[in-house]
C-alpha cells in the first residue's frame, strides 16, 4: 500500500537565516526539497507514504514567529504557531473573523505546531485560514533571491495545492492591511476536529465601505465573489441586500461536488451561511 | 483524594500501564504487512528477493509456509496468505520483519505482487439489481440464505386495511478503538507464544491453532492490557502473521497495523439495504415481510455469522402473528464482516423503530402507544418462537414515555424529542471457567481474559464476589493468567463477561463456601468477612479465622481453592418456520429504551443533540458506577452510528476515507449529558439476576435520534448516518 | 541522516541523545527510545490525540513533531506531569470522578488539559475549554465522566 518512492529518511536542513535557507532552496534539484514549517501536513504525507522529497529544509530557527500590529495593520510572521495567534487578544476582538478561522483548525494541540505560512504554502481546498485571508485582502510576502515582493492572497493561491511561490522563495508573512469586522462561518459534520465542505468568509472594510465574501471548501481553491461584495451596502446591510449577495453568491461560485459534500448540497449552504456570517459581522461592530 | 472504584484508575492516570501497544522484547524485530494492490485478482506473484536483500530483514509469504510450519497445513479455507486470488484490497499476502520499523516499511514496499485482476463488486444492490424480486439462491455472491415464515403472509397483505412499504439503508461502520490491532510473538522450538491486546485469548489460540495448523496446545496466548475492544478484537488478527515472522527469525517480532491498515483491513460491519413491508387493521399489525441484503464482504458460504444473527434483530422486540423475513449474506470483495459493539443492532433498530413509527403515523395512531401496544412482555413467544421471560423492557418504556412528554412540555421551539427502543440477547451459551483462592488475607480470582476498559473484568467479578461472600472489595484481588494457566474463558464480547464468567465465579464460589460449611460441622450459610485484619468466615453470629478450616496441604499452600463453570443454554427457536439457513436463537432478552432531544438546522440539516435519557433493563447493577458508564459511553458510540460515522466504499471495493479525519467519531463536543436509568428486579440468566450491559446502550441510539429529528423538523431520514447533507436532502423532499 | 547529539530536557532531567534518525518522531523518540510509553501511540496522524505531552508547556502532538524540531526543548510526558501541581490536580480529578476506561485515550487528556490549563489559566470560559478538548478522541467514556473531571478540576482551581 506504500508507493516504493516512498522516503523513510531525508535530510533535514535547519538555516539560522533567511540567506542561508534560500541558498539551500536554489541549490536543490526541482522536487527534492520540501519546506518544513510547523509539520503537520508534511509529516501526514510522510507516513502516507506520499513523501518523495530526499532533503527537508526547517524553518524553525528562522525569527519568523512573530505578531506586530501597526496601528489596524497586523502581520504575521509565516512561522507563528497558530495557537500563538489565536491567544493574541487583539485577534480575538479586532479580528474576529480570522479568530474563528483559526479556531476551526485541527485541534489545539495541532495548532500549536500548525503555521499560517504552512496554510498558505499548503493552499488546500479546504483551507479554514484563506478564505478568511481573502475577505480580509490579505498580502503574503515573499522573500527569495532578488528580495522581497508582496502578493495578495487572492493571486497568491492559484489552485489546489498550487500557488504563486516560485521554487526559490519562502513565505515570509502574512498582512493584513486593517482590522475589519468579519465572519467566517462553515458547514461540517463535527463542529470541531472536522474538515469544512462549505464555508463563507466576509469582511466589512469601514475604510473603503465595502465587503468582500469569500467561498471555500470545495476544490480547486478558496475563492472570493467580489459580486457578491458588491451587492452588500454600508456596515448593516439590509436583508434583501444579504439575500441577493447570497444567491448571487450561490449562482456564480465555482462549486464542484467531492467525497464530503455534492455540489447541490454546497450551492444550498451558500445562502444560510451567507446570512448569518453578514450577521455575525454587522453586530461585531466597527471594533477597530 | 476519593479512592477510585475502578482499581486500574490509577496506574492509567499515570501512564504507568503496558498495553498491547507498549509491549516489547529484547532482540525484537518490527513487523509490517505486504497487501494486495487489487480488490479481486488472480495472484500471479509475490516476489520477496528485493525485500530480502535488505539487512536484517525477514519475509515470509504462502510459498514459505510448509518449512515454517514443519509440513503441517492449517484450515484449507482460511490460510494465513492466499495462494491463489485476493479477494479484497489491502488483503495481506506476505509479512516481513526488520530491525526497525522504517525499515519493515520500506521492506513491505519493496515486495512485489503482481495480481491479474478480475472485476471487482462492492455495492450489494449493484449486484443484485433485481432485489427483492427474485431469487438469488444460486448465485456464487451469496453466503447466506435464511429464510422464515409464519402464517398466510399473502393473503394477510391482501386483506389488510394498510399496507407500508419502505426501503432503508444503513452505513458501514468501524470499531475505533484507538489502540491498533498489536502483538508480540516469539516462538521457541514448537511452543507458539504471543503476547496481544484481544477480546479473547483463548480465541486467539483457537483462531491461531486452526489457521496455522498447530495443536492448541503448543499455542500460548498472554493477553495484555486492551486499548479498546469494541468487538474489533475478538478474534486473531495479526498474531499468525507475527507467529509465522517470529518463526522464520528465529527472535521475538511485534507487528502492529497502521492506523490506516486498522482502517483498510479492518473487519467491521458492512452496508446493508432493507426492505420493511407492514400490513395494519384497525390499529393491529396483521403482518410483516422483512427482506435484507446484507453485505457480508468476503465472508465465506457457510461461514457468515452475521445474516442468521442480525436478521432477528429486524422484526424488533414486537408481536407479530404473520410475517415472512428473508436475508441474503452477500459476499463483495471488502474484508470479512465483523463484530462492532452489537453487530448491525443498531442498525436494525433503527430500521425497525423508524418504520413502525412511520406505519403508526400513516394509520394516525400515537407512534409509542402503537409501539407499547405490540411490545413483548414476559410469557409473549418471539416470531421465531422464543419464549419472553424477566423482560424489564415494557418497564422501560413507561419510564420513557413519561420522560419523553415532560420534555416534549418543556422544549424550546424547534426542538424535537425522540424515543428509540432496542433489545438485546446476552450471549451466556458462551461458556467460561474460573478458579477462586482464599488466604487468610485475599480472596483472588484466577481468570483468563484481560480488562478491556468496561470494568467488566476488575470490577463486575469483584461485584459478584463481594456480594457473594460479604468480603469487601479491597480483599477481593481479580488476578489474570495465560492461556495455559487459566481455566479456559470464551472471551469479553457478547455482553457476556459478567453474565457467563461471572456465573463462573459464583459457582466458584459458592463451591468454596460449601467447602467451608462442610468442614465447619455442616453450619449455613457461611460467608466471609474481614475482622481484626484476617479473612473470617461467618455463620450467623460464629466467626472463625478461615485458615482454621484449611487441611494441611491448604495450610501448607496458603489458600484453599475452588473452581466453577458456567455453560449456558442456548436458545431454541420453532424450526417449524425455518424454510432455509440457520437463525441464531436469542436467549436471556434485555433491552433499553432511549429518549433524545434535538435540534436540527433547517437550512444546513446539522443536528444537535440537547439532552438524552436511557432507559436499561438491567436485572441487576452489579457496580452503579461502572454501569452509569458503560451506558453514556454506548450512547456516544451510538451517536456516531447515528450522526457522522460512515466508510465509504467505492464501487470496485476502495475505502475512500481510512482515518480519522474523514472517518469521524464523536468528539466531546458533540455528545450531551446523559441520564441514566436502571430497571432492576427482572432478572436474567447472570449471577444475583445480572444482565449483560456492554452492547444494549448503543443499540436505541440511531433509532432514538431518528425520531427526534423526525419530531424536530419532519424529516424521515430513511439512511444511516444523519449526517448533515441527508438530512438537508429529507428535508427538501417533504 | 543522524544528528550526532540531540539534547532534550525530558520530564525535567537534561537528556542528551545520539543517532537519533531525523525522520524520527518526538512520539517514537519518547516512546522507544526513552522508555516512556505513557505516552501513546494511536492514529499516528494528529486525529485522537492520543500521542499528546508538553513542548515547553504547551500541548503538542507527538506524532506529527520531528523530535530534532523541538532540540533544545523542555518535554513534559504523563510519567512527569504529576511533578507539576496542576497535572497532578488533573490526574487526580480524573482518578476520582472515574474518567477512565480503557484508558488509552487517558495520557492525552491529562496532557492536553493540563496544558490547557497552565496556557490561560481559569481565565478560559468553560464551553471554550471543553471546545479545546474535542481533538482527544474517546470511544470509551462518552466523555461525560471526562466532562465531570474537568468540572472538577475547575472547582479546585487555586
Amino acid at each position: 500500500m506504500r508507493s516504493a518512492r516512498a522516503v523513510a529518511a531525508f535530510d533535514l536542513l535547519t538555516p539560522a537565516t533567511a540567506e542561508e535557507a534560500l541558498s539551500a532552496l536554489r541549490s536543490a534539484a526541482p522536487g527534492a526539497l520540501a519546506v518544513l514549517a510547523g509539520g503537520t501536513d508534511l509529516l501526514f504525507d510522510l507516513d502516507d507514504g506520499r513523501l518523495a522529497s530526499r532533503t527537508v529544509l526547517s524553518l524553525r530557527r528562522l525569527p519568523w514567529r512573530t505578531l506586530a500590529w501597526d496601528g489596524a495593520a497586523l502581520t504575521i510572521g509565516s512561522t507563528l504557531p497558530l495557537r500563538t495567534l489565536e491567544n493574541d487578544p487583539g485577534v480575538r476582538t479586532r479580528l474576529p473573523g480570522l479568530y474563528a478561522a483559526v479556531r476551526a483548525v485541527g485541534s489545539v494541540a495541532l495548532r500549536h505546531r500548525a503555521t499560517l505560512g504552512g496554510n498558505l504554502g499548503r493552499s488546500a481546498p479546504a483551507s479554514d485560514l484563506i478564505p478568511i485571508l481573502l475577505a480580509l485582502d490579505a498580502e503574503v510576502e515573499l522573500v527569495g533571491p532578488e528580495g522581497a515582493r508582496t502578493v495578495l492572497v487572492d493571486r497568491f493561491v492559484q489552485g489546489s495545492r498550487k500557488t504563486a511561490l516560485r521554487p526559490d522563495e519562502l513565505i515570509r508573512a502574512v498582512r493584513i492591511p486593517e482590522a475589519r469586522p468579519s465572519a467566517y462561518l462553515l458547514q461540517r459534520v463535527r463542529p470541531f476536529h472536522d474538515i469544512s465542505h462549505m464555508a463563507v468568509a466576509v469582511a466589512y472594510s469601514p475604510r473603503r465601505e465595502s465587503w468582500r465574501v469569500a467561498l471555500a471548501g470545495f476544490p480547486p481553491r478558496p475563492i472570493l465573489v467580489p459580486e457578491a461584495g458588491e451587492l452588500l451596502r454600508g456596515p448593516r446591510p439590509s436583508s434583501a441586500e444579504v439575500v441577493r449577495a447570497a444567491e448571487t453568491a450561490a449562482q456564480l461560485a465555482p462549486i464542484v461536488a467531492d467525497k464530503r459534500a455534492s455540489e447541490e448540497y454546497r450551492r444550498a449552504l451558500v445562502k444560510p451561511l451567507l446570512e448569518r456570517a453578514v450577521r455575525a459581522c454587522a453586530s461585531s461592530g466597527g471594533a477597530t | 483524594m476519593t479512592a477510585s472504584m475502578r482499581p486500574d484508575a490509577r496506574a492509567k492516570v499515570l501512564g504507568q500501564l503496558a498495553f498491547g501497544a507498549d509491549l516489547e522484547a529484547p532482540g525484537m524485530l518490527w513487523g509490517a504487512l505486504v497487501t494486495a494492490p487489487a480488490a479481486h485478482g488472480h495472484l500471479r506473484s509475490v516476489d520477496l528477493a528485493p525485500a530480502r536483500a535488505l539487512p536484517g530483514v525477514v519475509a515470509v509469504a504462502a510459498a514459505d509456509l510448509g518449512p515454517l510450519l514443519s509440513g503441517r497445513s492449517g484450515d484449507p479455507e482460511r490460510p494465513a496468505f492466499p495462494r491463489e486470488t485476493v479477494t479484497y484490497r489491502n488483503q495481506p499476502v506476505a509479512a516481513v520483519a526488520a530491525p526497525t520499523l522504517p525499515l519493515a516499511r520500506e521492506a513491505a514496499a519493496a515486495v512485489r505482487v503482481v495480481v491479474e485482476p478480475i472485476p471487482a463488486v462492492s455495492d450489494v444492490e449493484a449486484v443484485f439489481p433485481d432485489w427483492p424480486g427474485s431469487d438469488l439462491g444460486a448465485s456464487p455472491h451469496v453466503a447466506a440464505h435464511v429464510l422464515a415464515r409464519r402464517g398466510e403472509v399473502d393473503r394477510a397483505f391482501r386483506e389488510a386495511g394498510t399496507v407500508v412499504r419502505e426501503t432503508y439503508r444503513t452505513s458501514s461502520v468501524h470499531p475505533v478503538a484507538l489502540e491498533p490491532h498489536v502483538c508480540v510473538a516469539e516462538v521457541h522450538d514448537d511452543r507458539w507464544t504471543v503476547r496481544t491486546s484481544t477480546q479473547s485469548p483463548f480465541g486467539v489460540r483457537e483462531d491461531v491453532s486452526s489457521i496455522l495448523g498447530v495443536p492448541e496446545e503448543s499455542v500460548v496466548v498472554d493477553g495484555a492490557w486492551v486499548g479498546g475492544g469494541f468487538g474489533g478484537k475478538g478474534a486473531s488478527f495479526v498474531e499468525p502473521y507475527a507467529l509465522l515472522l517470529s518463526r522464520a527469525a528465529g527472535r521475538p517480532v511485534r507487528l502492529a497495523l497502521s492506523y490506516r491498515e486498522e482502517f483498510l483491513l479492518g473487519r467491521t460491519t458492512l452496508p446493508a439495504v432493507v426492505r420493511m413491508e407492514t400490513a395494519v387493521t384497525s390499529g393491529r399489525i396483521v403482518a410483516r415481510r422483512v427482506r435484507l441484503l446484507l453485505d457480508v464482504g468476503t465472508s465465506l458460504p457457510g461461514r457468515d455469522f452475521a445474516t442468521g444473527y442480525a436478521i432477528g434483530f429486524l422484526l424488533g422486540p414486537y408481536r407479530c402473528p404473520t410475517f415472512e423475513i428473508e436475508g441474503y449474506g452477500v459476499r463483495t470483495n471488502k474484508p470479512p464482516f465483523g463484530p462492532h459493539r452489537a453487530p448491525f443492532a443498531p442498525q436494525c433498530a433503527f430500521v425497525v423503530e423508524s418504520h413502525l413509527e412511520h406505519v403508526a403515523r400513516e394509520v394516525g395512531v400515537d407512534p409509542l402507544a402503537f409501539k407499547a401496544d405490540h411490545l413483548w412482555h414476559d410469557g409473549d413467544t418471539t416470531a421465531l418462537g422464543q419464549r419472553v421471560a424477566h423482560f424489564g423492557l415494557p418497564t422501560a418504556l413507561e419510564a420513557a414515555r413519561g420522560v419523553a412528554e415532560e420534555w416534549r412540555r418543556t422544549a424550546p421551539a424547534g426542538h424535537g424529542v425522540g424515543v428509540g427502543l432496542g433489545f438485546w440477547s446476552t450471549n451466556t451459551p458462551a461458556g467460561g471457567e474460573a478458579r477462586v483462592r482464599l488466604t487468610p488475607k485475599e480472596l483472588v480470582v484466577v481468570q483468563g481474559e484481560r480488562e478491556i476498559g468496561t470494568g467488566s473484568v476488575l470490577v463486575g467479578l469483584a461485584a459478584v464476589a463481594e456480594r457473594r461472600t460479604g468480603l469487601p472489595r479491597d480483599r477481593i484481588r481479580i488476578e489474570y493468567a495465560d492461556t495455559a494457566h487459566a481455566p479456559y474463558d470464551a472471551g469479553v464480547f457478547g455482553s457476556r463477561t459478567v453474565g457467563a464468567l461471572g456465573s463462573a465465579v459464583d459457582q466458584a464460589l459458592r463451591n468454596l463456601l460449601a467447602t467451608l460449611a462442610e468442614r465447619w460441622g455442616g453450619r449455613s450459610p457461611v460467608t466471609l468477612g474481614w475482622e481484626n485484619g484476617a479473612i473470617v468466615a461467618r455463620a450467623g453470629t460464629a466467626r472463625r479465622p478461615v485458615s482454621e478450616f484449611f487441611n494441611a496441604a491448604e495450610s501448607e499452600a496458603g489458600a484453599l481453592v475452588a473452581e466453577g463453570k458456567h455453560y449456558g443454554q442456548p436458545g431454541t427457536i420453532d424450526e417449524s418456520l425455518v424454510v432455509a439457513g440457520t437463525f441464531y436463537p436469542y436467549t436471556d432478552f434485555t433491552g433499553a429504551a432511549h429518549v433524545a432531544e434535538v435540534t436540527v438546522d433547517r437550512e444546513t440539516g446539522s443536528v444537535r443533540v440537547v439532552r438524552y435519557a436511557a432507559f436499561h433493563d438491567v436485572g441487576w447493577v452489579v457496580d452503579p458506577l461502572s454501569a452509569r458508564a458503560q451506558v453514556e459511553g454506548g450512547v456516544a458510540m451510538g451517536l456516531g452510528t447515528a450522526l457522522t460515522e460512515e466508510a465509504l466504499w467505492s464501487d470496485d471495493g476502495r475505502l475512500l476515507n481510512p482515518g480519522l479525519v474523514d472517518y469521524r467519531i464523536p468528539t466531546l463536543d458533540e455528545v450531551p449529558p446523559v441520564d441514566v436509568t436502571f430497571v432492576e428486579g427482572f432478572l436474567g440468566a447472570g449471577p444475583f439476576g445480572a444482565k449483560g450491559l456492554g452492547e444494549p446502550p448503543i443499540i436505541p441510539v440511531p433509532a432514538a435520534i431518528a425520531s427526534a429529528v423526525r419530531a424536530a423538523s419532519g424529516a424521515h431520514v430513511t439512511e444511516l448516518p444523519l449526517a448533515p447533507e441527508r438530512v438537508a436532502r429529507a428535508l427538501k423532499s417533504r | 541522516m543522524t544528528s550526532p547529539v540531540l539534547r532534550l530536557t525530558v520530564n525535567g532531567r537534561p537528556t542528551a541523545l545520539d543517532s537519533v534518525p531525523v525522520a524520527e518522531r518526538l512520539l517514537d523518540t519518547v516512546r522507544w527510545r526513552l522508555g516512556l510509553k505513557g505516552t501513546k501511540e494511536g492514529c499516528r496522524t494528529g486525529g485522537c490525540g492520543a500521542c499528546t505531552l508538553l513542548v515547553d508547556g504547551r500541548p503538542t502532538l507527538s506524532c506529527l513533531t520531528l523530535t530534532h524540531e523541538v532540540e533544545g526543548s523542555g518535554i513534559t510526558t504523563v510519567e512527569g506531569v504529576s511533578e507539576d501541581p496542576v497535572g497532578a490536580r488533573v490526574q487526580a480529578a480524573f482518578e476520582a470522578v472515574g474518567a477512565v476506561q480503557c484508558g488509552y485515550c487517558t495520557p492525552g487528556f491529562v496532557m492536553t488539559l493540563t496544558g490547557l490549563l497552565k496556557e490561560r489559566g481559569s481565565a478560559e470560559a468553560f464551553e471554550e475549554l471543553l471546545n479545546d478538548l474535542a481533538g482527544n478522541l474517546c470511544r470509551c467514556t462518552g466523555y461525560a465522566s471526562i466532562v465531570r473531571a474537568v468540572a472538577a478540576v475547575r472547582e479546585k482551581s487555586p
